[in-house]
């Protein structure tokens, strides 16, 4: 329901739920979306896990919060947060995002101008504590009491007291992870102040101080990684088995000879995928190797774990295991002795390994990388494969990834690919840098929580829905084939749960890949098709 | 960590209702699963597909990707819909008490 809130309300009545996600208040999809009572219900906690689990935020659960056992609990948490504080403030500390921090938490003049660029904020049919202020506010003023000199005092006299107690520290804890860290606030910003970082920065306190952040980042995301190779929980010879799987099935339906290599030393490029890939869009991990090894490059994948996994969940919420695994992976590059390692169709992998763990890989970790969009757009302007668009003329849109176009400015390579090989080949709005988050960006989308997913496909995700649904409405039917490409696997994933929710392929015929299945589908020498309509 | 009983047991269950505790499986457990999301009776089809998921994650610590499945069993992704309501992954997954797939998938 839409309620006007006032900042303090967030420490008051631990218990009840700050606000209510009401589907009617929510910006309109067109139709067929446009009815509410078609569309699955939206799933609630049950009594039995309300009794257990925190819910006193706005109906939804990603983090599984349990209640606490006792006031003592309490109190030793919010002891830890306004320590946590005080590290998140020091250099010593925080040495990697400090000056970020303090200049976004010092210069907002509140002017809300980031509040209309959220794309959360904007489909909840704006909703005030999805405000990227919202949230960096609070934050603010919680800092302004607990950890300077008199801070008691001036921010009662200024009337921006805030009490960080149980039910403070829950709600901020839900909240930080309503937040696609997309940077479209951080992009429009008069005083380019990023809310994004603060938010990301509130989730680092709660895991490197509290021990809290979701399981599935943490134990089973970077912990997982770091035990057997890739949070998956695919160890080496899995991975390997798999691959191997794979290269016979499509060898056995393509009719030539598909070979994926492992572990070669010395290769020029050392080839990082998200691993998930190789489980949930195999055709992509393929056209990779298709097309390297049609266009003759000196390539390889790595067992030696986390070498065949390049995702990086720690960018999503704790500095040290984003450190841990950023180094593991140049140490693994390094020590096969390739001379580039190059990213795959992985968003957040970019921004990790590129510029985030920039400062970390120094000396002779300084190993060259390469982004996705730049390498395969030389590999279809390479003059080594010939191309037959006629095979890709069916309607096609980009789906820009934030971390890869927005966070990096590679915008221009991946259109050059889609204008040549796609005839159809058409642009969202808006897109490019303006783009708006798939919904499942920051790590949300492998975030399930309780009842999480409904929150995404139906918050976060609507801009992007109905982005897709306009780019399309010259041939809105199921009739008409749609590819949406999006280069990265964690926006395949969320859009996949977008279009399962809304039944998009029966209703609309609209399916999701990334552009390297685009890229092999138009080439000569691949006989049938290469993009299967029908496995969706 | 969530409790419910399934087959006459108290299970340790994650907020989504796959088992945590993988070793206590039984062909029982996999019949209330199944009971649960309505399908009142498992047929050879249906073990056919479990015994070879479960299987498979006790040789190699992760569910099967769904290729592999289909190939294996023969059956296409509709059948597997078919045969479990809310598909492989959700349903015949859970029935066969893996734990739920982690990561980007």
């Amino acid at each position: 329901m839409k309620k006007h809130h006032r900042l303090n309300d967030i420490s008051k009545n631990a218990t009840n739920q700050l606000d209510e996600i009401n589907l009617d208040e929510l910006i309109p999809l067109p139709p067929p979306y446009d009815k509410t009572d078609e569309l699955p219900a939206v799933k609630t906690l049950t009594d039995e896990q309300k009794q257990r689990l925190v819910d006193n935020l706005d109906g939804f659960s990603a983090l599984a919060l349990p209640q606490p056992k006792d006031k003592e609990e309490e109190k030793k948490y919010i002891k830890q947060f306004i320590s946590g504080l005080n590290k998140l403030l020091s250099k010593q500390n925080n040495w990697t995002f400090l000056q970020p921090l303090l200049l976004s938490l010092e210069y907002c003049a509140h002017c809300q101008t980031c509040s209309d660029a959220c794309p959360v904020y904007i489909a909840s049919g704006k909703n005030d504590i999805y405000r990227p202020t919202y949230r960096s506010e609070i934050f603010r003023r919680l800092i302004d009491k607990y950890t300077k000199r008199g801070g008691k005092i001036m921010t009662k006299l200024k009337g921006t007291d805030i009490d960080l107690n149980w039910a403070t520290l829950s709600r901020l804890y839900e909240l930080a992870y309503r937040c696609n860290l997309c940077r479209r606030c951080a992009q429009t910003c008069p005083l380019a102040l990023d809310n994004a970082l603060i938010i990301r920065e509130l989730r680092k306190l709660f895991s490197q101080e509290l021990g809290w952040a979701p399981h599935e980042l943490h134990e089973k995301g970077t912990v997982l990684q770091l035990e057997v190779g890739s949070p998956t929980g695919m160890k080496p010879a899995v991975a390997i088995d798999n691959l191997k799987f794979l290269d016979e099935d499509f060898s056995e339906s393509l009719g030539f000879k598909i070979e994926t290599p492992w572990d070669k030393e010395g290769a020029d490029i050392l080839l990082l995928h998200s691993a998930g890939d190789i489980l949930s869009f195999p055709e992509s991990v393929m056209a990779f190797t298709i097309l390297c090894n049609a266009a003759g490059i000196n390539w390889t994948l790595s067992s030696d774990g986390p070498g065949y996994d390049g995702v990086n969940y720690g960018l999503f919420y704790d500095d040290v295991q984003l450190a841990k695994i950023a180094v593991r992976h140049a140490q693994i590059a390094k020590k096969l002795k390739v001379k580039k390692i190059v990213i795959g169709e992985c968003g957040h992998e970019h921004k990790a390994l590129i510029t985030v763990a920039d400062r970390l890989l120094t000396g002779d970790l300084n190993i060259p990388r390469q982004d996705v969009m730049t390498f395969l757009e030389g590999i279809v302007f390479g003059g080594k494969i010939k191309f037959d668009l006629s095979k890709n003329n069916f309607p096609v849109t980009l789906h820009d990834p934030c971390n890869i176009v927005r966070n990096l400015g590679i915008v221009e390579p991946q259109r050059r690919i889609l204008r040549y090989l796609c005839p159809q080949f058409r642009e969202m709005t808006p897109h490019g840098v303006d783009n708006y988050c798939c919904g499942g960006g920051g790590g949300l989308s492998v975030i399930s929580g309780v009842n999480f997913t409904d929150w995404k496909v139906n918050v976060s995700g609507r801009m992007k829905l109905k982005q897709i649904l306009e780019a399309f409405a010259d041939e809105p039917g199921p009739g008409a084939k749609k590819y949406v490409a999006a280069p990265c696997l964690n926006c395949k994933l969320q859009l996949r749960d977008i279009f399962k929710y809304y039944r998009a392929w029966e209703k609309s015929g609209i399916m999701c890949g990334g552009i390297a299945e685009l890229i092999v589908n138009a080439m000569v020498d691949i006989k049938k098709p290469y993009i299967n309509w029908n496995d969706v | 960590m969530a409790k419910i009983e399934l087959a006459g047991l108290m299970l340790e269950v994650d907020e989504h209702g796959y088992m945590q505790e993988p070793d206590k499986w039984t062909e029982d457990i996999a019949r209330a699963y199944g009971l649960k999301e309505g399908v009142t009776e498992l047929t050879p089809d249906h073990w056919k597909a479990l015994n070879y998921l479960r299987s498979y994650y006790l040789a190699n610590g992760i569910c099967p990707m769904i290729r592999r499945l289909i190939k294996e069993t023969g059956f296409t992704l509709k059948q597997l819909y078919d045969l479990f309501p809310e598909g492989p992954a959700n349903s015949a997954c859970k029935w066969a008490g893996v734990p739920k797939a982690t990561g980007c998938v």
